[in-house]
């Protein structure tokens, strides 16, 4: 047996002796990632705060706003009603655009939505009229401390900014789009009511012979049995309710502009029965209209007196 | 009864002048008056009535149907003088109807005779379906009747009697379908050409066409 080498003098001297890169501590070269690259905090925070040297929330209130900035209009929208469809020909060329009619009843500021009551800003604009004792009290009374008369629609259009809240009382006419800019149009399409697999999603139904009895529009199997799960996945098409949910039609041009009769002619077909609601926005798609004089005045005068009050 | 105060015994009226004052007490107690408590309303809340402003004035109530609106603007422009309006209008006797040959011209292309089969009335948007035969082939073209493309409709035959249906799609079917309408057409075209050379005095030809639509664009108003 070989005698065995004293160890005395392999064992390092006491830690406090060795100079510091003989020290097992944590490894710091080569290192790019991780939380030992984090930058230094000087102490502890409760909230995450700029300071605290980590990169900004992406989920909070400011951050959502920011993402949604580029794609908020920077005016508020109108609602009206659709009257139906037509077309309209080009006499110097012959063209035939089809298009539909919506006609603006009464369109008027209700009230505003804004950052610091409720975390956004929109225009409350509602459009028609009804009358008083068909309205609730909570709702009248929403209408009478804004100064306007009880409406028969109420809907709301986000917008960009402060300045896109335009005065409360204000009427707007379909004179609010320029000819010729672009808008997207949300309405609710027609209700289908109960639909089966066909007709709601297109399936392709069953054969008309060969044996089968009773089942030509049936939707068919569900899945597999034993083997696959012997369970239906969630989301799998069945029959069921279709239609009556709100549909956007997105770009769609601005052809004819009637502010004496309420009219708002737009190119194609827009979702929805004649005499659905329609709410109209400028196109989120499409570099903003410029609006000459009128707009930007109306816009002035609400910053001011946002500026009084 | 009570008796008389006995003048012998004077304090023995206390007695009397006792029962009688509890008789008092007994009857006074009796006579207490009921004690009505107020009623305690709830304080009234001043009925409060909200203020309703008046609706502003609205366009939609002076305006009530906007297509017809549309629709009379763009006629206005399409339809000046009202020609192609009652060439097909229901009221008007003369009006051209399902059954009859028609010649539609166009601006940028060759007129196109047919039977009209089917006219489908949708104000500025109405149009026609006519009917022929090229090169043994059925054909059918459906023409907007406003249109600045179709320079003139003409009213080559009448149908000798009225069609008892609103669209003659049966005349499709190789029982009832009158074939190529070609040589009627001709035949009316060599009239015309007639006619136009008699009241101008100018060369008759049936085959100027330039000259025939001038006319008949006057005629129709439509240029």
């Amino acid at each position: 047996m070989a005698p065995k080498l004293p160890t005395s003098w392999v064992a390092l001297p006491p830690s406090f002796l060795l100079p510091e890169s003989f020290l097992p501590l944590i490894t710091t070269r080569g290192v790019k990632y991780g939380w030992s690259t984090a930058n230094h905090r000087s102490k502890h925070n409760r909230f995450n705060q700029e300071t605290a040297g980590l990169p900004r929330l992406t989920a909070s209130p400011a951050a959502a706003l920011e993402r949604k900035a580029k794609t908020l209009p920077l005016r508020t929208g109108v609602l009206g009603i659709k009257k139906g469809m037509t077309a309209l020909y080009d006499s110097e060329t012959g063209v035939r655009t089809p298009c539909t009619v919506v006609q603006l009843d009464r369109v008027q500021v209700v009230s505003h939505k804004t950052r610091e009551q409720h975390g956004y800003f929109a225009v409350q604009m509602g459009a028609g009229w009804k009358h008083d004792s068909n309205v609730t009290k909570p709702l009248l009374g929403h209408f009478t401390s804004q100064g306007v008369s009880p409406k028969r629609f109420v809907s709301e259009f986000r917008v960009k900014d402060e300045s896109g809240l335009l005065k409360v009382g204000q009427l707007v006419g379909p004179e609010w789009f320029l000819e010729g800019q672009f808008v997207d149009t949300r309405s609710n399409c027609r209700g289908m009511g109960f639909e089966g697999g066909m007709k709601r999603h297109g399936f392709k139904g069953q054969g008309a012979s060969h044996g089968n009895s009773k089942s030509h529009r049936l939707m068919g199997s569900s899945g597999p049995s034993q083997g696959g799960g012997s369970r239906v996945h969630p989301g799998k098409r069945m029959p069921g309710n279709m239609g009556g949910q709100q549909v956007t039609v997105q770009n769609l041009k601005v052809l004819k502009v009637d502010a004496e009769k309420g009219i708002l002619v737009l190119n194609g077909c827009i979702a929805g029965p004649k005499g659905a609601v329609v709410k109209i926005q400028d196109a989120i798609k499409k570099p903003w209209p410029v609006i000459p004089g009128g707009g930007l005045e109306e816009v002035k005068e609400t910053l001011q007196e946002l500026a009084a009050a | 009864m009570a008796t008389t105060t006995p003048t012998l015994r004077p304090l023995s009226c206390w007695k009397t002048l006792l029962r009688q004052s509890s008789m008092q007490k007994v009857a006074t107690r009796s006579l207490t008056t009921y004690f009505k408590p107020k009623p305690i309303d709830p304080p009234k809340r001043p009925h409060h009535k909200l203020k309703v402003y008046p609706p502003p004035p609205s366009a939609k109530a002076a305006f009530k149907e906007p297509i017809k609106e549309v629709t009379a603007s763009q006629l206005a422009i399409l339809d000046p003088t009202g020609g192609r309006t009652t060439l097909f209008s229901k009221a008007n006797t003369e009006a051209a109807k399902v059954g009859d040959i028609l010649l539609v011209r166009l601006k940028n292309g060759d007129p196109f005779a047919g039977v009209c089969i089917n006219i489908r009335r949708r104000g500025v948007d109405s149009g026609i379906l006519l009917r022929n035969e090229l090169t043994r082939v059925g054909v059918e073209m459906w023409f907007k009747i406003y249109s600045p493309n179709v320079e003139g409709i003409e009213v080559v035959q009448r149908k000798e009697k009225r069609a008892r249906r609103a669209r003659l799609t049966y005349m499709r079917k190789p029982k009832h379908d009158v074939g190529s309408v070609q040589n009627i057409v001709l035949a009316y075209q060599r009239t015309r050409g007639a006619l136009r050379g008699n009241v101008e005095g100018g060369p008759v030809g049936h085959e100027n066409k330039g000259g025939k639509r001038k006319i008949r664009a006057k005629g129709k108003g439509k240029k």
